[in-house]
């Protein structure tokens, strides 16, 4: 180890040795030759502000064309040598306009630059609108092109992650175009619908995975990825209900707004970016070898009660089946490639503008065989016909060809696991050369990744087209209608190999078309009156239909593995599907802005919605928010040099939630519970006509502060946000037939803290600058109706609890206090609950929370919480001259991860193989450890249990990104015919720092409120690219 | 300019006039489109009948494991090393959380056929309907006679859930009630079910002889011996049914559909079963048979090695329901059908009624055809009490092993009331109260009206 690191620096040295042989001497010849032949003349003078006439220091005062240049003093002095008549100095300064002087004869050059239009005057994007950030009342999150650009991430979702407050990101998969889990300030509903809504410009779209092969949640896709980050200008997140009202019932977990570049006038700017990179795995896991497998496999028959010969075939390590030594992580991960193409071409005229864009990625996962390709292309033009007429249209056209891997999920067809727990001892081919497919219960990871077929084709549009009329200067008509097309079809098989019965195997195949259209019209006014009343309003309505349809067939004993279409199949079972459900809402909204010389701000919005999910009279529900703001900076700081900015802001609103089955309230009638090829129909929902939304009521107080002509600019949000009337699947007793009814039940709180914190640490030359972000979000179940508990709480899927007073994400279980280390050690005779079988030496001890010596249900306890403490990112990035780098870090602190993974990686009950863990286990009386005997058919089933064991410090931070990037200067690549030309090399999830055991503590394999479980999610991988970006 | 103006006017007038039309609150009215609003399904005689196959597929999932835990588990036939259910029930600790105290399924068959029962005379009042509603019926018994073997009382209900107004807490109702309930449905079923679908659906659904079959072990189940015997009659007599002989008696588990069977749940490769895993995973599954039943078969018994490997020191498997020889260590799901009720099962319980009727003879000659079939001896009345101690012993020692492990062995013990006698010696079960299983607690929690079996609370 220590030599090879010896030997790079070494040869290192060596290569670089010639560096000071040749530049300088050419460095020199250029400073010479400039010296030389140009008549010289030294400029001075000194620049200050047009508004204020005050000196600026630290202005760049620039030698166009070139990198030299200098800065000014404290009393806005400078003075530049080299200079001759004709040049051009460029004074440029952060806040200000960047001015351009030409030299003359003089030798004094005095100037006064313009404040810049202000950051705080830039637009931000708000529903069915724009405002300027100075003026905003609501809580809106912001991320731009050049984060966008630098992180690096291939759907714009995960760009989100550390980088937005108040947003909390969560991989589910690691696989490229794996699914993704967002939470807008908390969980606020119960039953699973706490996704934001995501508005593509003014397109709602789908943001649910449609994936539906296999069936597993933790096997989903993200539909996100559908959109190119290359193309998107910004995305928003709307936090606060004075944002999100305007979006009424689909807006109570937040709402992401994403914009894409547009046109903008001049003449046609071509952009390519092109970059090549690699991934690997980011950590390997360590397991037992074959030998060390075995002998844990005997001590699990020692161990039993009634100790039998272990004659388990597993043990037998002459069969060719069982005699291999392999560690499956090393056959199945790989280091795998990728790279992508963005191109798109921008300009336009003042009639027609255009943004014309297509790229290409390829991009192969870190398990073998796993690809993601995708093309997108996108047009966005805006007409301008006449002069009170535009019309235009965003378009865009995505295919993505997605060859998965089952990498998810609780069986053995699962990669992950089986690539973790498949014994080691289990050989990889037979004896004839085929592959060891399946073997006792055990799959093999690599035939899972290699012969199985799960091909997922996606081609999508998302098309907005809108007509604006503009009646006076303030008033105009805009209608758009929007669409979000997705067709995808999905291919399945399973070869004999790898199917337990010989000659067995099976297909499906899926084809979904996912429709969501709609219209939206509406009229916006705006004007100020006597210059100091400013009002705009908003008033329009608008239909929105869905339209789901799957069809799918799976057959099986197909003739060969090698035709994998269904005509191949032998016998195309009963399960074909052919489902359409449908959906559809109609709104009307609208808003009232006003505000008093800038400086007292108010705002009103209301969203009537009525949808088809809820019964005839409880379709309409009404979602209003006010805000107001207070610039205070304009009535007391007026004259203060440290504070340029700063306002106070309040809001209060509601906005609700309709995510629930299309046709819960009315009940339904399910066919396809078929008795073997006779169809039959099921009632399957019980009807409740009386459903009606979920609602939630939020109030946010927030500050925004720009001190020092925003070199330091910081926002902070307080927020309280009650979700009542939850929807929930009340549980009823199962004589009636039906496990549930659905009811508006129960309520939520989250609460909160957001802090936003952006400086300039250095100005100049050398720049620093630095975006921080953390937010802390407590979420807490304050009310269930008592009829729905049993013991006081609801069981929420196998690891969790919902219980009043304690958060959505709670681990309950059986606490691990060690184990005993002999038979003694149990003094007070605790046994299993229904057995009455005492513990003994080498079993786990549980905590006896009720002391009765009896271990029971009664005696489970909250394990952990999956809710992080805090959350959140920080981004330094430095530049000087043609050098900049970005460096981010992301981070989640005190968020608990129950890992089942590791507990399969542990469970001998399963054969499965184990973590080196194992090697610590308790073998005879008196070892102490912290790792149980293992015990073939444990009757204290202390394997089973859900326990404290595996639950681990899921906190993190890491350093996510690393972005170095040199811009070559144009006097060098000007004759090339570039305008611009970047090299870049990214490094992405580089170093993690944690406690976590598994493979990345960024996991989630369930979305919804099953949160922190990680079941062997498809790993995170490290990624370095390479890239080129140039345009003409 | 002024021409213009009237354009742009008309394209502002369509797009508000488009705008307002599709705005009606009619596109709020979505009924379902691939599957049925939850009072719109019954409305023609094919929805009849899909209504009907929907209970079935309560059927398979009310038996897929159960049919082995309810009916062998407790019993002496088998035993396990499995952890769960197998070794609760085997070492008879039973408590109110393991998974064969659930009645969930049970009670989804019996909501799906009350469903049936109500609506499909309002579509179809013909035979096509009536017969129908006797298999409903046939099916509601069925899963009723179940839980008043396995709960006792149980809480009655005959009517379909539709709507969260209806009382959802419903008390348990008498066992005998639920019995006469059981005897009535049959009794429609018998009148009014078909005798024959043709080919293999006679095996797969509820036919007249089927409920016939069914009716005869309600009848044993209540002591009623001369209506047992009457009815086991109409089955003898049903020219559907006929014994395979010892060559094909395998082929009644194995590839299913045969003369003998009255009554099996249809299984195939994706509606599964946990068969492979009850009897037959290799060296590790959760059942494989007691000391006590291998010792317990007569020489020459030609059955002896269809049910096991006998060659093995310690059996790991049965191999009954995939035949001879059958290795396979695939922890996976299988898809043989779950013979229910078969001739010989109905044939041993007549020769019981018989023997209780004072026809000692009658019944031995019944008893007797099974023990040719299986190479045995034939049994004097002298004989069988010399063997068995008595004739009722005779037919029931019989029944273990003609009918093992297909879930009869622990209904059988507890209905002739040995199993305190036989269950003692092997995990000390000794109170009556013992016999049923506990409420599981899910249903405990979801109905506060429900009261849990005495010996359990």
């Amino acid at each position: 180890m220590n030599q090879k690191s010896n030997k790079y620096p070494k040869r290192f040295e060596r290569s670089f040795r010639w560096v000071p042989k040749v530049v300088l001497p050419v460095l020199l010849m250029c400073f010479i030759s400039a010296t030389a032949f140009a008549q010289e003349a030294t400029i001075s003078g000194k620049i200050t502000s047009a508004d204020t006439g005050e000196p600026l220091l630290g202005v760049n005062v620039i030698l166009k064309g070139t990198s030299y240049g200098v800065s000014s003093d404290i009393d806005g002095n400078y003075t530049i040598n080299r200079v001759t008549p004709g040049d051009v100095l460029t004074f440029s300064f952060l806040g200000f306009e960047t001015r351009e002087v030409i030299v003359g004869n003089e030798t004094e050059i005095n100037v006064s630059l313009n404040p810049a239009a202000n950051e705080l005057d830039e637009l931000v994007i708000v529903g069915y609108g724009r405002k300027k950030k100075r003026n905003l009342t609501g809580s809106i999150a912001s991320v731009g092109s050049e984060e966008i650009a630098e992180s690096n991430q291939q759907d714009p979702v995960s760009i989100l992650q550390g980088r937005a407050a108040g947003v909390q990101v969560t991989s589910n998969s690691g696989a490229p175009g794996g699914a993704i889990t967002i939470r807008v300030r908390g969980n606020s509903s119960l039953n699973s619908g706490n996704d934001p809504l995501y508005v593509v410009d003014g397109v709602p779209i789908e943001s649910n995975s449609l994936s539906s092969l296999n069936g597993t949640e933790n096997f989903g896709l993200n539909p996100l990825s559908d959109i190119n980050p290359g193309d998107i200008e910004s995305i928003e997140v709307l936090k606060d209900a004075a944002s999100t009202a305007i979006y009424g019932s689909r807006a109570a977990n937040g709402v992401v707004m994403i914009t894409t570049k547009r046109g903008k006038e001049g003449a046609a700017r071509i952009d390519v970016n092109a970059f090549t990179g690699v991934s690997e795995i980011s950590r390997k896991l360590s397991v037992l070898n074959a030998s060390q497998y075995r002998e844990v496999i005997i001590d699990s028959y020692k161990n039993m009660d009634n100790p039998v010969e272990p004659t388990y075939a597993v043990l037998d390590s002459l069969s060719p089946r069982n005699n291999g030594d392999v560690d499956w992580q090393d056959e199945v991960l790989r280091v795998a490639p990728q790279y992508k193409v963005d191109f798109s071409v921008r300009g336009g005229s003042d009639k027609v503008k255009y943004a014309w864009s297509s790229s290409f990625l390829n991009q192969d996962g870190i398990i073998l065989n796993s690809n993601y390709k995708r093309v997108t292309s996108r047009l966005n033009v805006d007409f301008n016909a006449t002069d009170k007429l535009k019309f235009g249209q965003s378009l865009s056209y995505t295919n993505g060809v997605n060859n998965r891997i089952n990498a998810g999920g609780s069986g053995n067809l699962s990669v992950v696991r089986e690539l973790l727990i498949r014994p080691p001892s289990y050989s990889m081919y037979l004896p004839d050369g085929s592959l060891n497919g399946y073997q006792w219960g055990k799959r093999n990871p690599v035939g899972l990744a290699e012969l199985a077929t799960h091909l997922n084709k996606t081609n999508r549009i998302i098309g907005n087209e809108y007509v604006e009329y503009q009646f006076t200067e303030g008033l105009k008509l805009r209608s758009n209608l929007n669409l979000d097309y997705i067709s995808m079809k999905e291919d399945e098989f399973l070869p004999s190999t790898l199917d337990y019965r010989p000659g067995y195997n099976s297909g499906a195949v899926r084809a979904i078309n996912n429709l969501t259209w709609g219209n939206e019209t509406y009229f916006t006014y705006d004007n100020q009156f006597n210059e100091i009343h400013n009002l705009s309003a908003l008033a329009g309505l608008s239909f929105q239909k869905w339209n789901y349809e799957r069809t799918g067939l799976d057959g099986m004993f197909f003739s060969s593995d090698n035709i994998r279409t269904l005509n191949g199949a032998g016998t195309i079972s009963n399960q074909e599907v052919n489902i359409i459900t449908e959906h559809s809402m109609l709104s009307y909204f609208g808003r009232v802005s006003y505000d008093y010389k800038g400086k007292y701000l108010a705002e009103v919005n209301l969203r009537a919605d009525g949808s088809s999910r809820f019964g005839k009279d409880n379709r309409f529900g009404y979602f209003p928010s006010a805000s107001v703001g207070w610039r205070f900076s304009e009535d007391f700081l007026q004259d203060s040099r440290l504070v340029n900015d700063a306002k106070l802001r309040f809001s209060v609103g509601q906005t609700g939630n309709e995510s629930i089955g299309n046709y819960t309230s009315q009940g339904e009638f399910a066919v396809g519970a078929n008795y073997l090829d006779n169809s039959g129909a099921i009632p399957s929902v019980m009807p409740n006509s009386g459903l009606t939304w979920e609602t939630t009521t939020q109030y946010d107080a927030g500050l925004d502060v720009a001190l020092w002509r925003n070199r330091v600019t910081f926002s902070a949000d307080v927020y309280l946000k009650q979700t009542d009337d939850l929807l929930y699947n009340v549980p009823i007793p199962r004589t009636t037939g039906f496990s549930y009814i659905t009811q508006n039940i129960g309520s939520i709180e989250n609460k909160g803290v957001e802090f936003t914190l952006n400086t300039r640490n250095l100005v100049g030359e050398f720049q620093w600058d630095t975006n921080f972000n953390i937010s802390s979000n407590r979420n807490v179940v304050t009310d269930l109706p008592d009829d729905l508990l049993t013991n006081g709480y609801i069981q929420n899927g196998k690891y969790h609890i919902l219980k009043e007073g304690l958060p959505i994400g709670t681990f309950y279980g059986w606490k691990f206090n060690g184990v005993y280390a002999r038979d003694e050690d149990n003094v007070n005779g605790v046994t299993y609950g229904a057995l009455g079988k005492q513990f003994k030496g080498g079993d786990p001890i549980w905590d006896d929370v009720n002391g009765d010596n009896i271990i029971n249900g009664d005696d489970r306890q909250i394990i952990g919480d999956a809710t992080p403490d805090f959350y959140g990112g920080i981004t330094n990035n430095f530049s000087y001259k043609n050098f900049s780098l970005g460096v981010f870090f992301q981070f989640s602190y005190g968020n608990d991860i129950y890992s089942e993974i590791n507990h399969q990686r542990n469970s001998v009950v399963r054969y499965n193989n184990l973590s080196t863990d194992a090697l610590n286990r308790w073998r005879e009386q008196g070892d102490v450890t912290n790792f149980p005997k293992p015990v073939r058919d444990d009757p204290l089933e202390s394997d089973s249990r859900v326990q404290s064991r595996w639950v681990e410090d899921g906190s993190y931070i890491k350093l996510k990104n690393l972005n170095l990037r040199y811009q070559f200067p144009s006097e060098l690549i000007g004759h090339l015919g570039l305008a611009r030309l970047d090299a870049y090399v990214t490094g992405s999830n580089l170093i993690t720092w944690t406690k976590y055991t598994g493979f990345d503590p960024d996991v989630n394999s369930y979305s919804g409120l099953r949160a922190g479980v990680d079941e062997g999610s498809y790993p995170q991988s490290r990624t370095f690219i390479f890239g080129l970006n140039f345009g003409f | 300019m002024l021409k213009k103006m009237k354009v742009m006017k008309k394209i502002l007038f369509t797009i508000v006039l488009f705008s307002v039309l599709s705005c009606s609150e009619d596109i709020l009215d979505k009924e379902p489109v691939s599957s049925f609003s939850a009072q719109g399904f019954y409305k023609t005689t094919s929805d009849a009948q899909a209504g009907v196959y929907g209970i079935y597929d309560a059927v398979q999932s009310t038996f897929r494991v159960n049919f082995a835990y309810w009916g062998e588990g407790r019993a002496d036939a088998v035993n396990t090393n499995h952890s769960g259910d197998p070794l609760v029930l085997q070492q008879n600790t039973l408590s109110r959380t393991i998974n064969s105290a659930r009645w969930n399924s049970i009670y989804e068959t019996i909501s799906r056929a009350n469903y049936a029962i109500k609506y499909i005379p309002q579509v179809t009042d013909g035979d096509f309907g009536l017969q129908l509603v006797g298999q409903a019926r046939a099916l509601r018994a069925l899963s009723y006679f179940y839980a008043v073997r396995i709960w006792g009382d149980v809480p009655l209900i005959t009517e379909p859930y539709e709507s969260g107004e209806q009382d959802l807490f419903i008390k348990r109702t008498d066992k005998e009630a639920v019995l006469d309930q059981i005897v009535a449905d049959l009794q429609f079923a018998v009148e009014n079910c078909r005798e024959s679908y043709g080919g293999a659906k006679d095996r797969i659904l509820i036919t007249q002889g089927g409920a016939n079959a069914l009716l005869t072990k309600v009848y044993m189940w209540r002591k009623d011996y001369q209506n047992a015997n009457e009815t086991a009659d109409k089955v003898l007599n049903n020219s559907l049914y006929s014994l395979m002989s010892i060559n094909d008696w395998s082929r009644i588990f194995t590839t299913g559909y045969t003369n003998e069977s009255i009554f099996e749940i249809g299984y195939d490769e994706t509606q599964t079963n946990a068969l492979r895993v009850l009897y037959a995973l290799g060296s590790d599954s959760d059942y494989f048979p007691s000391d006590k039943f291998r010792n317990s078969f007569e020489d020459d018994d030609l059955r002896k090695n269809l049910i096991y490997d006998i060659s093995a020191e310690q059996p790991r498997k049965i191999w009954k329901f995939f035949g001879e020889g059958f290795d396979d260590e695939s922890p996976e799901p299988s898809s043989n059908n779950i013979v229910l009720i078969r001739l010989a099962d109905i044939m041993l319980l007549k020769a019981e009624a018989l023997n209780k009727l004072g026809e000692t003879q009658k019944a031995l000659e019944l008893l007797n055809v099974i023990r040719k079939r299986a190479g045995l001896s034939e049994l004097d009345e002298a004989e069988a009490i010399a063997m068995y101690g008595d004739v009722e012993s005779a037919i029931l020692h019989e029944r273990l092993i003609e009918l093992s492990f297909e879930g009869h062995r622990w209904f059988d013990l507890v209905r002739t009331g040995r199993a305190i006698d036989v269950m003692q010696p092997i995990n000390g079960l000794s109170d009556e109260g013992n016999l049923v299983w506990p409420i599981h607690e899910d249903a405990l929690n979801r109905n506060p009206n429900l009261e849990q079996n005495s010996f359990y609370q």
